[in-house]
């Protein structure tokens, strides 16, 4: 049934369609909803007496400066790491879009860091920015530092975190915005010389135009990746160092092992991302880029 | 004058970004084949002056290593195996019938964007409850990792599938293939479906950070802030 070729007559809803997409929408669904609809109950329970709702747990959130933290980092961490990312991906992609020696090569080289596991990079960024690593051992070299680059809490902590995630998921942008410089017609570039627009002024008023649809992409896909970011502030700073909503939650149930206060902090940080994700929904084209 | 302004920035940009590519992976190399002593003396040392193959043996000789492998082996076949059957189908309706890829499209999108913390928790704890959790055959961790790879998976095959024109498999059903014979031989076989699927199967490459694992083995993630 399921292989059988439907007939051409469109059904809406034949068999062989509901049975193909049947186990894919059962999975996904008790694999995502069950958990979320029990970490809501498990966030409006009461942890001393047991009753539901309760509004308990949020408060404990409401009372913890860890939180309001965290919510800041999960502000300024993805909205900063998002900035970086589109300027370095555009950059490169307009700039590798060029011809030039081994630009294959080139290509290749950008996109290891995403090819590398996420743990993997980031425990060779750790090993670069620890008090006796390797950015402070080129520093030695030329006589400045040390630096304290991973100081909980600082600044610089901060930075580093954005530096180290950008230098991680550039690629996925620059590899978005190439997919969109690639399919600008050739045409349209040679008009726009014969029209006298040159070097930036052909980049300002004729490529960045029309590479809108694929910078939008990158800034949506990316964006909500952001707001789920976890590994990075986790490794580089621990908990504390710079705090985001999804190590908060993670801190309180497994530090704390408060199961009301870690759901609480996710159902918070879910609802964050599935309305973030709204203009995604509306955005056919976007949607491709999400693997 | 300009122009060679312009040839200056771009050839200092390609040299960064060769760099930001080739350092992460010179560096995992290097404190891979390098002693511990060496791999955190300071200052560090950025080409490896003492070789050893002490870390893949520590490796060979730690007896979870054995059981890691086993363990990241059995997953990684049982993930793909789940993820193709799940998704196989369903990226082919996608693909064929508007009304279901619609639907479709959008609960995979959800699970996309959906934070994984927000489920891990709870999973976790329903996974406790059922029994398991952190089993040696890795039952939790079959269904998470699929889970994580399910949208990718669909998306990927959805492209393969429209790129399948439906009159070559009409035309093998009328030459006789069974239906089966038709989706194997022909839908398949087709170009870029074959990479679909060969990039499906390639996701959960967890086998790669088993290789890695000297790194973390010599303290290098574990090492704490030093």
């Amino acid at each position: 049934v399921l292989l059988a070729i439907e007939a051409d007559v469109p059904r809406r809803w034949s068999p062989a369609t509901v049975l193909s997409a049947a186990p894919l929408v059962i999975f996904l669904v008790l694999l995502l909803g069950y958990p979320s609809l029990s970490a809501v109950r498990l966030a409006l329970t009461d942890p001393l007496s047991g009753a539901v709702p309760s509004g308990a747990n949020f408060r404990v959130l409401r009372d913890d400066p860890l939180f309001w933290h965290a919510a800041a980092g999960n502000l300024v961490i993805p909205l900063a790491s998002v900035a970086v990312e589109l300027v370095a991906g555009v950059g490169l992609a307009l700039l590798l879009a060029a011809r030039m020696p081994a630009r294959r090569f080139v290509r290749a080289m950008v996109v290891v860091p995403f090819a590398l596991p996420e743990i993997v990079f980031l425990a060779i960024a750790r090993a670069m920015l620890t008090p006796r690593g390797y950015a402070n051992g080129a520093l030695a070299a030329v006589g400045l530092g040390p630096l304290e680059f991973l100081a909980p809490d600082r600044a610089a902590t901060y930075a580093m975190v954005v530096l180290v995630d950008a230098w991680h998921t550039t690629p996925v942008v620059f590899l978005i915005v190439l997919g969109g410089l690639a399919a600008i017609p050739r045409r349209i570039h040679e008009a726009a010389a014969l029209d006298g627009a040159s070097g930036w002024r052909h980049l300002v008023f004729v490529t960045l135009p029309l590479l809108r649809p694929a910078i939008v992409a990158a800034v949506l896909v990316r964006g909500l990746d952001a707001l789920r970011i976890f590994a990075a502030p986790l490794v580089l700073a621990g908990v504390e160092g710079a705090p985001v909503l999804s190590t908060y939650a993670y801190h309180q149930w497994s530090d704390y092992g408060d199961d009301g206060a870690a759901a609480a902090a996710s159902v918070v940080l879910a609802l964050v991302c599935v309305v973030a994700s709204v203009p995604l929904l509306a955005r056919r084209a976007a949607r491709a880029e999400l693997v | 004058m300009r122009i060679w302004l312009v040839a200056a920035v771009r050839a200092l940009a390609v040299l960064v970004v060769v760099a930001s590519g080739a350092l992460p992976l010179w560096l995992i190399l290097k404190q891979a084949v390098t002693p511990d002593r060496e791999s955190f003396a300071w200052p560090p040392t950025w080409t490896p002056h003492e070789l050893t193959v002490e870390n893949f043996r520590a490796l060979a000789t730690t007896s979870e290593a054995a059981g890691a492998a086993a363990l990241s082996a059995t997953v990684a076949v049982v993930v793909t195996a789940l993820t193709l059957a799940l998704a196989l189908p369903a990226a082919r309706v996608a693909a064929r019938r508007r009304r279901a890829d619609h639907g479709l499209e959008t609960l995979v999108t959800v699970a996309r964007v959906f934070p994984p913390v927000a489920l891990a928790i709870p999973l976790a704890v329903v996974l406790v409850r059922l029994g398991l959790y952190n089993r040696p055959s890795g039952v939790a961790l079959w269904l998470a990792h699929a889970g994580l790879a399910l949208p990718a998976a669909f998306l990927v095959l959805r492209a393969g599938f429209a790129a399948v024109p439906r009159d070559l498999e009409d035309a093998a059903r009328i030459d006789g293939a069974s239906p089966l014979r038709a989706f194997v031989h022909v839908t398949l076989g087709f170009p870029g479906l074959a990479s679909a699927v060969a990039v499906v199967m390639l996701v959960p490459a967890l086998v790669i950070v088993l290789f890695l694992e000297p790194a973390f083995r010599s303290g290098l993630f574990a090492g704490g802030y030093r």
